[in-house]
């Protein structure tokens, strides 16, 4: 662990007792930082590129090679932009809610393990923290939409607040489905379980022995169907991005929004899908795992091995997120009411049929 | 000083400021963010002590839902372009007896107990397994009243919110 | 029940079928050009901006005539006969001067019907389209070859000429006619400055050439006007109708050639 190197290191330099612990504390709540920025910039790159050449077209092509520096010169933008604050608004809330918004999606990453040696917190009841710790998230964005005294942010706050609200329910049933086979809820706990290869991923059955093994790889690919559904309904991205549906309500919550504190609300957002990928990944595909051995295992260079977890992290991480844009350029948008009847009607009970079944075949 | 300690005075800091707003603010929307961050730092108190499971039982309950479902009925209910989504006082004389015998009744029993200071805390309840074995073993009428509570209450708000059909 | 599962059956399925879809399209060329540096190809015949090719243009005026926002102006002054302009590409002499040709092409509809009254086809449209400038006075093309000196030069000579001729003839005239106004054909010249004079006798003397050499002397009093007035509305007027007087010199000119 990370942590405890750093403890170590901090003793070396003769630093100890509580300012020794805040300060690698502090240094180790820095690495998903230095990890969301590039990846969120990457990201914006990305989602322009996939966007652009799935409609035929060649997308950012200006800065850089291939337009590669594209998000730079946006966030350059951003940076030099005038911070407008509508005189209407509700000045407190309106800066605070881009702040918390990126805090919620922030702290998400506290419980997501990047690599067997880094995790942020070794708190055992880690994925049920993550859907806690997203009501910050649904916080942020109703304080934002009623701040910005807008008809369209406020209609966009509610409909993304009853949204996640509704869809943390089918989330929260498959976490449990998965409660109920690994018997832990930690993410790192269950990327720990889930070493070895392929096979012991929990989309193929988990790593337990036994006919069950088999018997759950329907059931496991349902979950893992439905927990990426509402997981993706959770993030607001297409097809579930009624709350700040472009047709309708102009941008949603972040209508007022310009500048930094709009980059914020971005920055949260890509976050959130890089948060929210990595869930399913740590649930049903093996986190940071390797889906074969490992290179340094091989060599018994033993440094090696976090280094190629981050790298499969990061990797499953971005497949997830470019199958999230992938869906987005493919589907067009849900009706209110249809997105609830998905919820309720369908994703629901669907989980939770799925739960039960899977909580029998466990007790068998 | 301890982490632990300064953590606990930042947490009882958010808590007590947050809760004084809470009451004092006469704007019902600052209030419900208010309150959010009081709950905040209980949950906070929580982890301190020990109990994670209750910490983000309060966070997904009490800010997830219940303060949720609060911002969302204010703004439902009120006007967005009008500032009139404000709170006042009403009946202040009652008001203050009760809370002074309710204070009263609270200091007094903070004085008379005996405080078990340098006792060492008790060793944390295993997480979630302990939780869930209490639950299916100890208090299982309690959890199957409260289930079976929260089930009617889902069918009621179901019916209400249904359309009638003839 | 069957519609319930009916529908998640199709939900996923279209879902899939979409995404099929979008794949295939992600490695599908795009059809971006990547435009300044990639141009599109102009289809022939395209019409885009005008081009005047002055080594050919004999100065007829017939594009400004056909043009139906008026944006070409020409200006042109008779060579002297000792002049040699050079012949255009197709063997025809040239007989006049032109000093100026512009084509305003913020004005230009391009409806190509300048295009098809030149003889020498010397005016054509070319496939460039990006011509657009910061000042507006950046539009006005000018096509006229002879640098302003020359141009005053050519307008000095033939100015020259026309005073030669018009002394000439009004000598001829005044021996002619020397008997009823001798004094007038003789005050005249010593009044005002010569070149007006010079053709305001003309009128009285002889009524047959009379009618085309008029104009001419209108023309003299117009050209520094028009200069003074470059691209302003009011000057069209002014230009339209020196230019014809232009022509109907060159028909003039032509006659007297041959």
């Amino acid at each position: 662990m990370i942590y405890d190197s750093l403890i170590e290191l901090l003793k070396w330099l003769s630093i100890t007792g509580p300012a020794a612990s805040a300060i690698a504390a502090f240094i180790n709540s820095i690495f998903p930082v230095v990890f969301i920025i590039p990846f969120a910039l990457f990201a914006v790159y990305l989602e322009r590129k996939v966007s652009a050449h799935m409609q035929d077209r060649l997308g950012p092509m200006r800065v850089g090679w291939h337009g590669w520096l594209q998000s730079f010169a946006d966030i350059l933008k951003l940076i030099q932009k005038e911070d407008v604050v509508p005189a209407q608004a509700d000045r407190w809330l309106f800066n605070i809610a881009p702040v918390l918004a990126f805090v919620g999606s922030y702290a998400a990453f506290a419980a997501i393990p990047f690599t067997s040696t880094y995790v942020g917190s070794g708190i055992d009841l880690g994925i049920i923290f993550i859907v806690a710790i997203s009501s910050l998230v649904v916080a942020s964005l109703l304080m934002a939409g009623w701040a910005s005294n807008n008809k369209y942010s406020l209609l966009g706050a509610m409909r993304s607040a009853a949204q996640i609200i509704s869809y943390e329910i089918p989330t929260v049933v498959v976490i449990l489905t998965l409660l109920c086979v690994t018997g832990t809820l930690s993410l790192y706990q269950l990327s720990e379980n889930q070493t070895g290869n392929i096979f012991n991923w929990m989309i193929f059955g988990g790593y337990s022995g036994g006919w069950q093994k088999f018997a759950l790889i329907p059931f496991m690919l349902v979950g893992m169907v439905i927990l990426f559904i509402s997981t993706l309904a959770e993030v607001n991205r297409t097809p579930f991005d009624i709350p700040e549906a472009e047709s309708e309500l102009v941008a949603g919550y972040h209508t007022e929004y310009t500048g930094m504190k709009f980059a914020m609300f971005f920055l949260a957002e890509y976050a959130n899908m890089f948060a929210v990928s990595a869930i399913v990944s740590a649930l049903f595909f093996g986190g940071y795992q390797s889906p074969f051995g490992y290179v340094g295992k091989l060599l018994g260079i033993s440094w090696l091995v976090p280094f190629e977890q981050l790298f499969w992290f990061t990797m499953k991480g971005m497949f997830f997120v470019f199958v999230q844009m992938w869906l987005r350029w493919t589907l067009p948008r849900l009706r209110v009411d249809q997105l609830m009847n998905m919820c309720w009607k369908y994703l629901i009970p669907i989980s939770i049929a799925n739960f039960l079944i899977v909580a029998f075949l466990m007790a068998l | 000083m301890d982490l632990y300690l300064i953590l606990f005075y930042f947490f009882a800091i958010i808590t007590l400021v947050s809760a004084f707003f809470v009451v004092t603010t006469r704007n019902v929307i600052y209030a419900a963010f208010n309150l959010m961050l009081t709950l905040f730092g209980v949950a906070g108190f929580y982890v301190l002590l020990g109990a994670d499971f209750i910490a983000i039982v309060q966070l997904i309950v009490y800010v997830g839902g219940i303060l949720i479902l609060l911002i969302f009925g204010v703004m439902l209910t009120n006007k967005i372009t009008d500032t009139d989504i404000k709170s006042g006082f009403l009946n202040r004389v009652p008001g203050l007896l009760i809370v002074g015998t309710f204070a009263g009744i609270l200091i007094g029993t903070l004085l008379k107990s005996t405080w078990r200071i340098a006792a060492p805390l008790p060793p944390p309840v295993a997480g979630l397994v302990g939780i869930g074995n209490l639950l299916m073993t100890e208090y299982t009428l309690i959890f199957e009243i409260l289930g079976a509570v929260l089930l009617i209450a889902l069918i009621g708000a179901a019916s209400i919110a249904r359309k009638q059909s003839n | 029940m069957k519609t319930y599962f009916e529908n998640i059956y199709s939900a996923l399925y279209t879902a899939l079928v979409g995404m099929k879809i979008t794949f295939k399209h992600l490695f599908t060329p795009a059809v971006t050009i990547q435009y300044p540096e990639v141009k599109p190809r102009m289809v022939e015949r395209v019409r885009n901006r005008l081009y005047v090719n002055m080594d050919d243009c004999i100065g007829c005026d017939q594009c400004s005539r056909a043009c139906p926002v008026s944006c070409i102006t020409i200006e042109t002054v008779k060579a002297l006969p000792t002049d040699d302009i050079g012949k255009t590409s197709q063997g025809k002499k040239k007989a006049l001067w032109v000093t100026q040709f512009d084509i305003d092409i913020a004005k230009c509809c391009f409806c190509q019907l300048c295009v098809f009254p030149c003889p020498t086809e010397c005016i054509y449209m070319t496939d460039a389209y990006e011509f657009s400038e910061l000042q507006r006075s950046n539009l006005v093309y000018k096509f006229a070859t002879l640098s302003e000196s020359e141009v005053a030069e050519k307008k000095a000579n033939y100015a020259k000429l026309e005073a030669e001729k018009a002394a000439e003839k009004a000598a001829a005239a005044a021996a002619k006619a020397a008997a009823p106004k001798p004094a007038e054909a003789v005050e005249k010249p010593a009044a005002t400055a010569p070149k007006p004079e010079v053709a305001k006798p003309e009128p009285t003397v002889t009524t047959a050439p009379a009618k085309p050499v008029t104009p001419e002397k209108k023309e003299t009093d117009a050209v520094p006007q028009q200069e003074s007035l470059p691209f302003s509305e009011p000057s069209a007027d002014a230009t339209v109708k020196p230019e014809d007087s232009t022509a109907a010199e060159k028909t003039n000119d032509t006659n007297s050639v041959s």
